[in-house]
């Protein structure tokens, strides 16, 4: 059996892990990027919705094979039926093709050095004098043992090799949304913007989703709490169902569960680093893991290559110190918000989103929603409502 | 209360292979490959998570008692 080196391996070709390795490649090491699945991209667990910001942050190419629709805001719908829209003059977001997306970033990858396997399944890790020294790979029949200075975990929300290494990425059932989507034809929603829909009934905890990919066609989903009884696609056919759209017409349908309720606290462990869903790094307010995960990757990658240029491994450490440093607070306070929306009532959704019918939205999916809370807090709705007071004062 | 000890199963023609029961499960004992869904009986404890969890419904238990 042949015994491969590499200084550095990645598991799991979906954001987080590509965009380290082609940083890591870029660099001048030698990396090695592996996906259990066939074609990289496929299937995805994901709306496809992302910030047009992050293209130029992380050097990602605007390319038009992997961008299905510019987006100019959003609108939320309450219980009741009350809106709340934000709308902006310019492109604010879009909604990807995930299938190229993340095959494009294993590509730039590729090209920067770094080799790729798809159908490649790390199945263990090597343990050797009490550290970890590789992974055992599997890859077209046959089992390989991959030697590198640094591991890096980006399983997605499996997790499963940073557990096996012994870094504790374990979390509770209801800090998991299950998640459940069709890419559809739809008509009837405003193709410019994005649609979300709040309320105990139509999405415990959560919301559905309307992500435009086309004049007539979206991903059309829904997130709920893992640990309730009925399933994510009972509330989505059921929605579907309600509002009279046809489920006879659908392009493609994805399953998967979104980690929401908190981030792993030891990111490194040795020379062995998590990054992406896998850390559970997501924004716990929408459930948008993959901006996360490119912030990760970065500064992930930027601790490697010191390390690998010093050759001194503990430098790996301050990944974890940067970012908790520099994405921790603002997602301890998305944390905060969250907890306190899922106590709300539909009364509460409906009275709220009315009164947010007239500010700027753009605060609250930010982390900056303090003046939103204030301007809530002065409303005769809220000021005489002690429960609704109390529930927005613990925001302050 | 003794927890009733079971098998979890999955439906196939429900499951997509999507991992999310293999990441709620607290001791590892559902692996999910590329295209195979296997449960590690010797690790599971009986907590139905996995269960309660899949977006689909695609996972059942069936009880130990008078298999063995």
């Amino acid at each position: 059996m042949s015994e491969l080196k590499y200084d550095v391996v990645i598991v799991g070709a979906g954001i987080a892990g590509p965009m380290m390795a082609r940083d890591v490649a870029k660099a001048g090491f030698s990396v090695l990027l592996v996906d259990k699945k066939a074609a990289i991209g496929s299937p995805k667990q994901c709306a496809e919705g992302i910030n047009i910001n992050v293209f130029e942050k992380y050097g990602i190419p605007y390319d038009k094979r992997f961008v299905n629709r510019e987006i100019y805001g959003a609108r939320i719908y309450s219980p009741s039926g009350y809106t709340a829209e934000l709308r902006y003059k310019n492109v604010s977001g879009v909604i990807l093709e995930r299938k190229v997306f993340d095959k494009m970033l294993a590509f730039y990858a590729a090209r920067e050095g770094a080799d790729v396997w798809p159908r490649a399944e790390a199945v263990d890790v090597i343990r050797e004098n009490g550290r970890v020294e590789g992974l055992k790979i599997k890859r077209e029949g046959e089992l390989l043992d991959v030697r590198a200075k640094v591991v890096v975990a980006a399983d997605g929300v499996e997790s499963t090799i940073a557990r096996k290494a012994g870094i504790n990425t374990y979390a509770p059932p209801h800090e998991f949304d299950s998640g459940y989507e069709y890419e559809m034809l739809i008509e009837g929603f405003d193709p410019d913007i994005i649609h979300l829909w709040f309320g105990n009934e139509v999405a415990p905890r959560g919301y559905v989703w309307v992500f435009p990919k086309d004049e007539d066609r979206a991903n059309v989903g829904i997130g709920i709490n893992s640990d309730n009884p009925k399933t994510a696609k009972y509330y989505l056919d059921k929605w579907l169902r309600e509002h009279g759209i046809s489920t006879n017409k659908i392009l493609e349908v994805n399953v998967g569960l979104v980690p929401v309720g908190g981030f792993v606290k030891e990111l490194v462990k040795d020379n062995l680093m998590v990054i992406g869903d896998a850390a559970r790094q997501v924004n716990p307010m929408h459930g948008g893991g993959m901006a996360e995960a490119m912030k990760a990757a970065a500064i992930a990658s930027k601790w490697t290559v010191k390390a690998l240029e010093e050759d001194n491994l503990k430098l790996l450490q301050n990944y974890t110190e940067e970012w908790w440093r520099e994405e921790g607070p603002k997602m301890e306070k998305l944390l905060k918000l969250r907890r306190v929306t899922e106590k709300l009532t539909d009364e509460d959704l409906d009275v709220f989103v009315q009164i947010l019918g007239g500010t700027d939205l753009e605060k609250l999916a930010g982390g900056k929603y303090t003046e939103i809370i204030k301007a809530l807090l002065k409303n005769p709705k809220v000021m005489f409502n002690r429960r609704r007071l109390s529930l927005l004062k613990e925001l302050l | 209360m003794t927890r009733e000890k079971f098998r979890v199963v999955v439906n196939d023609d429900k499951c997509y292979l999507c991992g999310g029961c293999a990441g709620v499960c607290p001791t590892l004992a559902i692996e999910v490959g590329a295209s195979k869904w296997r449960f590690i009986q010797e690790k599971c404890i009986f907590c139905n998570i996995c269960v309660t969890a899949c977006p689909v419904g695609a996972l059942t238990t069936v009880p130990l008692e008078g298999e063995e």
